[in-house]
């Protein structure tokens, strides 16, 4: 075991600096660079003089060859530093945290969201396999699975925020928080986050609850046909317990795995339905500072996004062999 | 009550269609099973639909005509919405069309004639007024609500989304195919390369492997794309190509463990074949049927991606006749909703028969799947 781990863990941090590495080099290739794409904002009389220029870029160190420049941010890296952002002026680290409440916000509670769906509608599927009205629910879900949450997410802003405006089913258009949220009461405060909350936690949900019911389904499908689940049946159990308590707990163990490997999905996948309801979430931000060509933003939500990746992986596993103990470390 | 000592008799009559003594083809026997879906059919036939669409979209709408009689010699315009050096150059260049066909072929030829796409409408900008007998001019600004002219209305600049969107198959279908077909020749060559000779080629192609799973695709995608100065489609399909190898890679190489150890194998090593022979004569024939799983869920996915990149904006600048793109001029007038409901359902209907196709490839390659029919 512990030598699993320490294989696990050395590989990992192997695979987290190819990761960085190539990524580095694909951001430092990327045409222009922070300083000549905020240069091109500023009016033309105001134009920083060469001298000045090459001192900025020596200032963020951006006139070393690629390859240094990556060593240097490996070797702030293991000081615990993750550079300051170029076009904020704030450290990397003050902007992932305080960026990654509102992601949170939305992927904890969509989480939380399509596993108390998933988990009646799956029971449900199986319990009613292949009656019509279970075939109705498998079809409805897979068509949901199919549908790109940037679509649905037009369809729904076009819905509750153009149609619905003005009456009781309004939803907002954007943003977190209304014009006057500094005004409300801490109860008003919370209740206005949660309005603005209802179509991206929605957009979010929905794709992942069509994946897991159907999980849930076909686990289930494969334990109803153990012996134990007959034996269960002959001695009398009724036909909720043998699906909750005998059938269902057995299927817990692929279940807390695959929520392993759905969180760090959830954080990245966050680029597109961030941006398109303006939420101040890290996903945002990497869309951003890939715009602002902030290298070392991009870098620290890289590390963050692939560092989860694998964590979350490595715990599943160890999980694995937790529960169950003819998984052995090999 | 019966006996419970009577004996059990599996029934071993072939399924119907068989030829009897004769057992099918491997690829055949998943044919057959992939037919019996009827859902997984229906997803077939759409996509082939859609492909018809594709090759046809200068014929059905365009402002060129399909074929024409210009100064005593036959022509066929419409070819220059494929490639846009096909346009005639005597139309482009000497005698000054400008894109405009109709007035410009009897005033200059009066003798002049052309056969028309069905709806008169441009892909790229905007028809004016009695361009076409009496068409009006298309509607701008966020006037243009579906109309018998504009059949899915048009964009804040006047440009007919119907015309988009038929022309937007092309885009969506090729970059379907040619990203997956990348991810495939990558997937394969990698996953057979690590399946075949295992041991230390295995270990550092499955390394490999991992490194590009664990970037989130999203990521190394921008990361790509930003790398180039002015963004094609081509630049967009390779990108997309590059990053979406590693499930084909995962499953050739899983197939080819699987396969290495059979009969056949060890029967054309005895032979004598040639390592890269039997990989790639032997094992890989053996191992299509199961790839398509993964790449028909890939070429769901690389539609997907490319329509959020052109959403994004990420994808190529506009005139680009892409799903995504009209959908991304949808983001910013969302009163306009067929810039939305139009777009969105292409991207949607083509991702759900893909997915439904990979589906039934899968319940027709793997056997535990079909054997448990109700």
């Amino acid at each position: 075991m512990v030598n699993y781990l320490i294989r696990r863990l050395l590989i990992g941090c192997l695979t987290l600096v190819a990761i960085t590495a190539i990524i580095y080099a694909l951001i430092r290739s990327m045409p222009g660079s922070p300083l000549t794409l905020q240069m091109a904002e500023v009016d033309p009389s105001k134009a920083i003089s060469e001298q000045d220029f090459q001192q900025m870029r020596r200032m963020y160190g951006l006139h070393k060859p690629i390859h240094e420049a990556y060593l240097g941010w490996l070797g702030s890296l293991c000081r615990g530093e993750l550079g300051r952002s170029i076009s904020r002026k704030q450290p990397v680290t003050k902007l992932i945290a305080e960026r990654i409440g509102p992601t949170l916000a939305l992927s904890v509670s969509s989480l939380i969201l399509t596993y108390l769906l998933a988990v009646p509608m799956g029971l449900y599927s199986v319990v009613r396999s292949n009656r019509p009205e279970e075939r109705c629910l498998a079809t409805g879900l897979y068509m949901l699975y199919s549908l790109p949450s940037y679509v649905a997410a037009l369809l729904l802003l076009v819905l509750f925020a153009v149609r619905l405006r003005g009456t009781a089913f309004e939803l907002p258009l954007f943003g977190m928080v209304s014009d006057g949220h500094a005004q409300l009461s801490w109860w008003g405060k919370l209740a206005d986050i949660a309005w603005h909350m209802v179509l991206p936690v929605t957009c979010y949900t929905y794709g992942a609850l069509a994946f897991m019911a159907r999980f849930v389904k076909s686990n289930m499908e494969e334990v109803i046909r153990q012996d134990y689940i007959r034996t269960a049946r002959a001695k009398g159990v009724g036909s909720f317990g043998v699906i909750v308590v005998h059938a269902f707990r057995n299927t817990l163990i692929p279940f807390v795995t695959e929520l392993g490997l759905t969180l760090p999905g959830l954080l990245s996948g966050s680029v597109i339905l961030e941006q398109i309801f303006t939420w101040p979430g890290i996903g945002r931000l990497f869309f951003e500072s890939i715009a602002e060509r902030d290298y070392p933003t991009i870098m620290g939500l890289t590390l963050m996004f692939s560092l989860m990746t694998l964590v979350f992986q490595l715990l599943a596993d160890i999980l694995y062999a937790v529960v169950d103990p003819r998984v052995t470390f090999q | 009550m019966s006996n419970p000592t009577t004996p059990v008799i599996e029934d071993r009559t072939p399924p119907p269609g068989t030829r009897a003594g004769r057992s099918r083809g491997y690829a055949a026997d998943v044919w057959y099973q992939f037919r019996r879906r009827r859902l997984s059919m229906a997803a077939l036939t759409f996509v082939v639909g859609l492909t018809i669409v594709a090759i046809l979209s200068p014929a059905i709408v365009g402002t060129k005509p399909v074929i024409c009689r210009y100064r005593g010699q036959i022509y066929f315009p419409a070819l220059g919405y494929f490639h846009d050096r096909w346009e005639n150059a005597v139309f482009k260049t000497r005698d000054k069309f400008r894109g405009v066909y109709p007035k410009n072929l009897t005033t200059k030829d009066p003798q002049s004639w052309a056969v028309w796409p069905l709806v008169y409408q441009d892909p790229y900008r905007r028809v004016r007024a009695n361009e076409w007998k009496d068409q009006p001019a298309n509607p701008s600004g966020d006037q243009g609500v579906p109309s018998q002219y504009n059949l899915f209305g048009t964009n804040q600049a006047g440009i007919d989304v119907f015309a988009q969107m038929i022309h937007g198959t092309r885009v969506a279908l090729l970059v379907g195919l040619f990203s997956t077909g990348i991810s495939a020749i990558i997937g394969v060559v990698v996953g057979s390369l690590a399946g075949y000779f295992r041991g230390w080629v295995d270990v550092v192609l499955s390394r490999c492997i991992e490194v590009v799973m664990s970037i989130p695709a999203l990521v190394l995608i921008l990361a790509l794309i930003s790398i180039f100065e002015k963004t094609s489609i081509w630049h967009v399909m390779g990108v997309l190509g590059l990053t979406g190898w590693t499930g084909i890679a995962r499953l050739t190489r899983g197939e080819f463990l699987r396969l290495r150890e059979m009969d056949f194998v060890v029967g054309a090593r005895a032979v004598g074949a040639s390592g890269l022979r039997i990989m790639f004569s032997h094992i890989l024939p053996n191992a299509t049927a199961p790839i398509l799983v993964p790449v028909s869920f890939g070429i769901a996915s690389a539609i997907l991606v490319e329509s959020a990149l052109s959403f994004l904006g990420f994808g190529p600048p506009p005139p680009n006749p892409s799903w995504g793109t009209v959908l991304n001029a949808g983001r910013s007038n969302l009163q306009m909703w067929w810039l939305i409901v139009f777009p969105g359902s292409a991207i949607f209907l083509t991702v759900l028969a893909y997915n439904l196709i990979g589906e039934g490839l899968q319940e027709a390659t793997d056997p535990r799947l079909r054997n448990n029919e109700k």
